[in-house]
């Protein structure tokens, strides 16, 4: 089975394009949105299930994000929680029975191909750029907002030649962390979908069952290593020099 | 810039699907915050603050028992030692009355031994006279017995005078 790297388009709204990607990101979005508001919806001191559930994950993360950004952990929290959630529950979502195999077949350059109907989103790079452009831009915004315009531009630019220097190799080191952030998560992801495509193709019984549970913690790693890396980042950025 | 543009577009990268992806992200923040992490965190801040409060309570109803406690010890202490003196005294008291009464009860009865003494010599004096009397009487009889006659009053004078001179001799 071949697995385009690209994600289909499987149809059209106008001009605009509807891949499968975005029609599992709106999926996601919706359990993910339907979750939380039936959750909220009765909040008891005495925690229930599915509160207990989400009160170990939110603390956990926001013990982590305190211990990382101190004071501003407050405001990072809610980015580096949802990047966390978002990318997990797409991740796991991707490895349900129905993604990649589920689809119809397309006339397309006057070749017959296979078109899924859903697709592991982050396997899509327009996913995951996206995700490292929120990222990128939430981190320098924060920055400006904790150390100021001048502090801020002092980070980059600076009358010392060396520090100049380092400064401009940092600013470069900037779109660095937006290529990294978005290809590890799609590189990752789309191998995934390529390793248990191929094993599948090979024979379909029990044999993927390993790569499956490998899938699994590797969804879980890169939904964690993308939380850490922008908090990370958010935290440092936004650290007042000389501290 | 054409071969990033290149690589992008072999990625399927469009603009209108990336602005999608954004917007969808934000999206998804603005509805996690507002109904999840908002709750959640406050429960936890709540419950936090609850526990805090529980366990300083907890203190303060401790050191509140120990006080009471060490009150009742207090007060039980206080009221042994009290029991204590009042058994003191009540024995002492006791012991005097039972002295006294003791001391009472020997002079009585000296007293009453006196007394019978005294009434015991009485009535052996009268038992004296009084056989004396009767034993004068039964002589006279036997000495009319013996001599014949009425002993009278003039042989009664003389008599005794006799017998007085005879003792004299």
């Amino acid at each position: 089975m071949d697995i385009e790297i690209a994600a289909e388009t499987i149809g059209h709204i106008g001009s605009f394009p509807i891949t499968n990607s975005l029609l599992v990101t709106l999926a996601t979005t919706g359990i993910l949105s339907a979750l939380a508001v039936i959750s909220s919806r009765k909040i008891t001191p005495i925690p229930s299930s599915l509160q207990n559930f989400w009160e170990f994950i939110i603390e956990a993360i926001y013990n982590l994000s305190e211990e990382i950004a101190h004071s501003r952990a407050k405001i990072f929290f809610p980015f580096v929680m949802t990047f966390f959630l978002f990318i997990i529950t797409a991740n796991w979502l991707g490895l349900l029975p129905g993604f990649g195999t589920v689809g119809f077949k397309e006339v397309h350059e006057g070749k017959q191909v296979f078109v899924p109907l859903l697709r592991s989103i982050n396997a899509d790079l327009n996913t995951t750029l996206a995700l490292a452009a929120i990222s990128a831009v939430a981190t320098h915004f924060f920055a400006l907002k904790y150390l100021g315009i001048w502090q801020y531009l002092k980070k980059w630019f600076s009358l010392n030649p060396i520090f100049l220097f380092v400064g401009i190799l940092e600013l470069v080191g900037e779109f660095t962390k937006l290529i990294s952030l978005s290809f590890r998560l799609f590189g990752n992801i789309f191998a995934g979908e390529i390793v248990l495509a191929t094993i599948a193709g090979i024979f379909a019984f029990v044999v993927p069952l390993p790569f499956y549970f490998l899938e699994i913690i590797v969804g879980f790693i890169q939904a964690a290593v993308f939380m850490m890396l922008t908090l990370v980042f958010m935290a440092l950025l936004s650290e007042k020099p000389g501290h | 810039m054409t071969l990033i543009m290149e690589i992008l577009n072999e990625f399927g990268v469009k603009p209108v699907l990336l602005i999608a992806q954004v917007v969808n992200f934000l999206l998804l923040l603005f509805i996690l915050k507002r109904f999840l992490y908002k709750p959640i965190l406050k429960a936890l801040e709540q419950r936090k603050q609850k526990i805090v409060q529980s366990l300083k309570n907890a203190e303060e109803i401790e050191k509140r028992l120990e006080a009471v406690s060490k009150e009742r010890e207090e007060a039980l202490r206080k009221a042994s030692k009290e029991a204590e003196t009042i058994i003191g005294e009540a024995t002492t008291s006791a012991d005097r009355i039972i002295a006294q009464a003791h001391e009472k009860a020997q002079k009585d009865i000296s007293k009453m031994i006196e007394r019978s003494q005294q009434s015991l010599k009485l009535e052996r004096e009268k038992l004296y006279q009084d056989i004396k009397g009767e034993l004068a009487g039964l002589v006279m009889v036997a000495l009319e017995k013996v001599t014949g006659k009425v002993v009278t009053e003039k042989d009664q004078k003389e008599l005794i005078k006799k017998s007085i001179k005879q003792l004299e001799s």
